[in-house]
């Protein structure tokens, strides 16, 4: 059995590099070991553990509708069946750095190739990962460079890719931002058939010599007859885009940053373990696998328990994953996705390209009670397989006095760590029932109640809200 | 090619029915279909997410006659419907592999019954789906999480069960649709075992159809069957978006991709009404408009047309089996 310590750790790294992880789960992976559990996280195989076949007989809208809902909730059922958490993870990260909006796109089926594309794609290197950005058709369109033309420059993608997507603001100057739109002509859609009246048609990139713009670009300080690939090389090799793709690697696996915007006028919170990530970055040549390893075995990460709001689709697809209930074909998970959006976060929607605001942010009075809602709803229904793993490891705990009772539900759902304020709140509830026992019927059908209840109102902390 | 020419039989493509619609002119996401009386054609539409799920009543010339049903699970409606069939009176029947139930309606969408329960004892079942009605209004259904088939009296009562879960002569693995011919063998749609299997109306394994052992004719997710006059056996080929045809003896014939290239007359109103569409299309490469999607579903009419239902394009492709065709000189 894993001491306590090993167990909370690993369930740290599974709340971040995945969706959380059952006690089983965890227990299984501390006897793999923690450096152990990084690489195979990071190195997922090629079986998600989904059956495609099974998914398309089951869920036959998700390739045949032109709805928004059919996409979110393919991505939905992925985040939360998959046997390799970090690749949708990490295609979340992804998509919330290079925002796409379905608002625009008008396309579902794209959008879901473009997260498809993260997933597959996503812990490879940055360089790969910009160039396949720029010719990926929801992007092409999102930002315009369809409309990107030798002789008539759109700068939209240009712009953005510099100052959204790999350096940020201050560290270009706008005639960088032309000479990369020039470098980006041609680099366009190529035409398919309308979407009406039978159904939708994937868009493919296409590049359009006759409208590439040969001519010599002057590019933060370089000249030459680039075009887009090299623009991209250029901008991997600039210290600042290590920096700018750090903040955003910490902000979303380590902890909540200022928001994206202020980063330019103010620093980094954990300006060592910024530097840290900035030198995997140079080092490997902007390999993300190579800095993520870095970054899950850095004490920097391993200290950061509970410093990071969990965004709306981190908090719905690991409360479902922890109840047990959405864990095969079954009617329910186009709410899961709408979930995401009444909390917050429609996914494959951000509210523009600047992405969804994070940390904090992601809380209001609304969005809270939906969120505490939404949790307490599923962890308190006893019935759920999940639940009752849980009511399972308190029951083998024996007799609890109400202390005990607490802790052990705080730590089988987690573990969540709460300050001595929740604490005695908790405390005040599980107190007015007196011991947990489970010597008789009635008496094991009342703790369970309990239990229940106890699980909602955890789910109801503050704790709860961060990963 | 529009006509494809194989070892003396000749399908030659007809037209196509059809279109994407939400409700009423058009299908979404058709499951199934089922050839009535009078050219009537009822068309099971899966729908999305819980809503625009319906039976569409329409006719073969394009008539539309009524949306019958929608989600639920109160009676006359469905879960996840997968088959659909119609006795001799055309009552509809729909398996719905979510409820595990059976309902029954007439042609009209009148409610007319519903039985079926859970399990996986005899007479119960786990996730229903291909659905077909012999002579006797007896009603054979494909038990798929069971992997058996099993035969019903039209009121539900269990007459037999046909099969069990393998992958040997007999065997299922989750399979899906299935059809009878006229003398009574069935035929089903083995789906993950990537095989059709023939077995006479006592269970009794008589052939397989599944191309050769070097991938001639081969078979990759077969969702349904259907049978002609002539013997020769249709599959939906849903794995590999293609219609496969067998000998009765299950030598491999010939595959069909997919021939859509005159638009369903729905399908041209819409154009028609929309010149930006019209204007699309004309500037591109249409081709991939013409093959098929996820090929679902596949019956054949009394005259020996060939009906393909795709899931992803919502319409249904027609095919004529012709008998005095006569080849065109080859030196034209």
């Amino acid at each position: 059995m894993p001491n306590q310590a090993d167990i909370a750790l690993m369930a740290h790294l599974m709340r971040r590099a995945g969706f959380g992880a059952s006690r089983a789960e965890l227990e299984e992976r501390c006897a793999k070991g923690y450096e152990a559990t990084v690489e195979e996280l990071l190195n997922p195989g090629a079986d998600s553990g989904i059956d495609e076949d099974e998914l398309y007989r089951y869920f036959p809208q998700f390739e045949s509708s032109l709805a928004p809902v059919a996409a979110q909730t393919e991505w939905v059922y992925r985040m939360v069946n998959t046997k390799w958490p970090l690749k949708e993870k990490i295609a979340l990260f992804w998509h919330q750095l290079f925002a796409t909006g379905n608002s625009k796109v008008d396309n579902p089926p794209e959008m879901l190739a473009q997260v498809g594309m993260f997933r597959e794609e996503g812990l490879t290197n940055f360089p790969n990962l910009l160039v396949r950005l720029a010719q990926n058709p929801a992007m092409i369109y999102w930002l315009d460079n369809n409309g990107n033309h030798y002789g008539s420059i759109n700068e939209n993608w240009g712009r953005e890719l510099l100052e959204l997507f790999s350096m940020g603001v201050g560290h270009y100057s706008e005639d960088d931002i032309k000479e990369a739109s020039r470098a980006f002509t041609g680099w366009t859609i190529g035409a398919k058939p309308p979407r009406q009246p039978v159904g939708r048609f994937y868009w493919s990139f296409e590049f359009r010599p006759e409208d590439h713009d040969y001519g010599e670009k002057e590019f933060l300080g370089q000249t030459g007859n680039f075009d887009g690939s090299d623009i991209i090389d250029i901008i991997v090799k600039q210290e600042d885009t290590a920096r700018f793709l750090s903040r955003h690697l910490y902000n979303f696996f380590v902890a909540d940053e200022p928001q994206v915007p202020a980063w330019d006028i103010t620093p980094p919170n954990d300006q060592a373990a910024i530097d840290t990530l900035v030198k995997a970055y140079m080092d490997s040549n902007a390999d993300i696998k190579s800095i993520l390893r870095v970054l899950f075995n850095s004490d920097f990460f391993k200290n950061a328990r509970y410093q990071h709001v969990k965004s709306p689709a981190e908090l719905v697809i690991s409360t479902a994953r922890m109840a047990g209930n959405y864990n095969q074909p079954r009617t329910g998970f186009p709410l899961l996705a709408f979930e995401c959006g009444w909390q917050g976060q429609e996914l494959m929607n951000p509210p523009s390209v600047e992405s969804w605001h994070t940390g904090s942010e992601w809380i209001d009075g609304g969005a809270l009670v939906r969120r505490v809602n939404f949790a307490a709803k599923l962890l308190s229904d006893t019935s759920l397989p999940g639940v009752k793993a849980i009511m399972a490891g308190l029951r083998e705990r024996g007799t609890l006095s109400p202390a005990e009772f607490v802790r052990a539900c705080l730590d089988l759902v987690g573990p969540v760590e709460v300050d001595d304020g929740t604490f005695q709140e908790l405390l005040t509830q599980a107190q007015q029932g007196g011991d947990i026992t489970w010597d008789t019927e009635e008496g094991a059908a009342e703790s369970e109640k309990r239990a229940g209840v106890m699980l909602a109102l955890i789910a109801a902390t503050r704790e709860f809200q961060f990963a | 090619m529009l006509t494809t020419i194989a070892s003396g039989r000749v399908f030659d493509y007809s037209h196509c029915l059809g279109m994407y619609s939400t409700s009423g002119v058009g299908f979404l996401v058709p499951m199934d279909f089922a050839l009535g009386s009078n050219d009537t054609l009822y068309v099971l539409n899966r729908g999305v997410d819980e809503i625009t799920l319906r039976i569409s009543k329409c006719t073969l010339n394009h008539e539309f006659i009524a949306d019958i049903g929608r989600f639920g699970m109160g009676d006359g409606q469905f879960v996840w419907p997968m088959g659909i069939a119609l006795d001799s009176d055309e009552n509809i029947y729909v398996t719905d592999e979510n409820t595990n139930k059976v309902t029954v309606m007439d042609k009209d969408g009148q409610f007319l019954a519903k039985w079926g329960e859970a399990g996986s004892g005899e007479g119960q079942m786990r996730g229903p789906s291909g659905i077909a009605i012999d002579g006797e209004n007896n009603l054979y259904i494909v038990d798929s999480q069971n992997h058996r088939v099993q035969k019903f009296t039209k009121d539900g009562q269990h007459l037999a069960s046909l099969g069990s879960e393998g992958s040997g002569p007999g065997r299922f693995n989750k399979p899906w649709g299935l059809c009878l011919d006229a003398e009574g063998n069935v035929y089903v749609a083995d789906w993950k075992n990537d095989r059709v299997q023939k077995l006479g109306s006592d269970g009794r394994f008589l052939t397989e159809f599944k191309g050769t052992d070097d991938g001639v004719g081969s078979l990759s997710r077969p969702t349904d069957v259907a049978v002609d006059s002539d013997g020769d056996v249709y599959v939906a080929n849903w794995g590999s978006h293609q219609v496969q045809i067998y000998e009765p003896d299950g030598k491999f014939l010939a595959t069909l991709v997919g021939d859509a290239q005159t638009p369903s007359p729905w399908v041209q109103d819409y154009i028609d009404a929309n010149p930006d569409v019209a204007k699309a299309r004309r500037r591109t490469d249409m081709e991939v408009e013409w093959r098929f999607n996820r090929p679902i579903s596949v019956r054949v009419d009394a005259d020996d047309r060939l009906y393909v239902a795709e899931a992803v394009r919502h319409r249904i492709q027609v095919y004529s089996k012709e008998r005095d065709y006569a080849e065109a000189a080859i030196n034209l």
